[in-house]
């Protein structure tokens, strides 16, 4: 399997324009020699889980800055379960507040990288997960 | 997913198992070929239509449209859509499905493909994952391939139909002359026909395939806006009438070509591979060196290594 790669889909969901973040992401990504699928904006949930499981990716990264991950995580993680797709987990990044990150992961989030992580913790971390 | 519980879902058409296969046919896993064996009597069964052009013709907008007037004359179909691998860290980034987006609302499969590598403007591997995909019961596939520059013409060598996209401004009548991409379409789209010079690049097309030899088919020269949507169903009628022209005349030859073709390819991959197994990788190696050195000739080198 040495020809196998880590495949990512970046997803920004919701209303808001601000797709720099995302756009950083995927470059570091792409860099570090894994596959991205950028979908661009305004994607539902029901969209992000279809792109995802089509282009059979090992993570799905959600960019959120206008607060509507409240609706769209959990609406995400649900649609997951519903294809049986949970091995697919979610990164997400943004603006997502401190004291609601425990409650995230909880229910199904696998990991929160707020404003100034290194986008190397963001591929390591990626990079420990997959093996 | 184990190899059985694969197959037998792959003949339910499940996307969840089609998707999985794509990976493993991209990854040359070593479980694929038994399931390939497999269902290899099930594939075959699209008719497959290649979009080539230089890079920002408009490809995927075009993939797009043709999607959803597929879907509009009730055919079934699958997207494979091919990006290019960057040399330096082997990543992608994969953005052709940005452009689909009424193809993804109707529920369209798009599977974003990075080339690995390979050069000519598809993956080494895509012509088994047109038959991964036909295991979703589709009956087209659009293969979308890298923006693609003049050598680039291996789609040809997979599609039924060939559709090549050129935009105004990239170059004078005497681009139009020279061999290569221009002249492997079936159908020739010039795209962005609201810009100033589309006119004129239609007209020097034609100019360019009247000097040529007549054939059964002449490519028809289509202006397209895909942004706003025109002539596409200009575009659509013409792959219809170029399908039809096929089955009439040659569809079963030139398709036999094109497994020939693979199959070449594969054998001499094949013995290659198992040749490398039998000497040794550091066999080519210390060979490479001698030729470097002046020691043996290229010619003589292969025929030592092919009696070891």
């Amino acid at each position: 399997m040495d020809k196998a790669k880590i495949r990512v889909l970046i997803a920004k969901p919701g209303l808001d324009g601000h797709d720099r973040g995302a756009k950083v992401i995927a470059r570091a990504l792409r860099d570090s020699g894994m596959e991205v699928i950028y979908t661009g904006l305004r994607q539902s949930p029901e969209d992000i889980v279809e792109a995802a499981i089509q282009e059979d990716v090992h993570f799905i990264g959600l960019s959120i800055l206008s607060g509507a991950h409240t609706h769209i995580f959990p609406k995400v993680i649900e649609l997951l379960k519903e294809h049986k797709a949970e091995d697919i987990k979610i990164i997400a990044g943004g603006i997502i507040p401190n004291q609601e990150i425990p409650k995230w992961k909880e229910i199904g989030i696998d990991a929160i990288f707020g404003p100034g992580t290194s986008t190397i913790d963001i591929i390591d971390y990626i990079n420990r997960s997959v093996k | 997913m184990k190899t059985n519980e694969l197959i037998s879902k792959l003949k339910q058409n499940d996307v969840r198992a089609v998707a999985r296969l794509l990976t493993l046919i991209e990854n040359e896993d070593k479980n694929v070929e038994a399931v390939l064996k497999n269902i290899w009597p099930l594939t075959g069964k699209s008719y497959i239509i290649g979009i080539t052009g230089p890079p920002g013709a408009g490809k995927s907008t075009i993939v797009d449209l043709l999607a959803k007037m597929a879907l509009k004359n009730n055919f079934k179909t699958g997207i494979l859509a091919v990006d290019p691998t960057s040399p330096f860290s082997g990543g992608a980034v994969l953005g052709d499905r940005l452009r689909m987006n009424s193809a993804q609302k109707a529920g369209i499969f798009i599977r974003s493909v990075a080339s690995r590598g390979h050069l000519g403007g598809l993956a080494s591997t895509t012509r088994f994952m047109i038959n991964g995909l036909e295991m979703l019961g589709n009956n087209i596939t659009l293969v979308e391939t890298v923006g693609a520059g003049q050598g680039d013409v291996e789609i040809v060598k997979v599609a039924d139909t060939t559709i090549v996209v050129e935009v105004p401004g990239l170059g004078d009548e005497v681009q139009a002359q020279k061999a290569g991409i221009l002249e492997i379409g079936d159908i020739l789209v010039v795209n962005k026909g609201d810009r100033p010079g589309s006119d004129r690049l239609a007209k020097e097309l034609k100019m360019m395939l009247s000097l040529g030899e007549h054939k059964k088919w002449t490519p028809p020269i289509i202006t397209t806006t895909a942004t706003k949507d025109l002539g596409i169903d200009e575009l659509w009628n013409q792959i219809m009438n170029h399908r039809e022209h096929l089955e009439n005349e040659e569809i079963n030859q030139t398709r036999l070509g094109k497994i020939k073709y693979d199959l070449e390819n594969q054998l001499s991959q094949h013995l290659y591979t198992r040749k490398l197994i039998q000497i040794g990788e550091n066999e080519i190696e210390n060979m490479a060196e001698r030729i470097f050195n002046r020691d043996i000739d290229p010619f003589t080198a292969i025929e030592e290594i092919i009696k070891q």
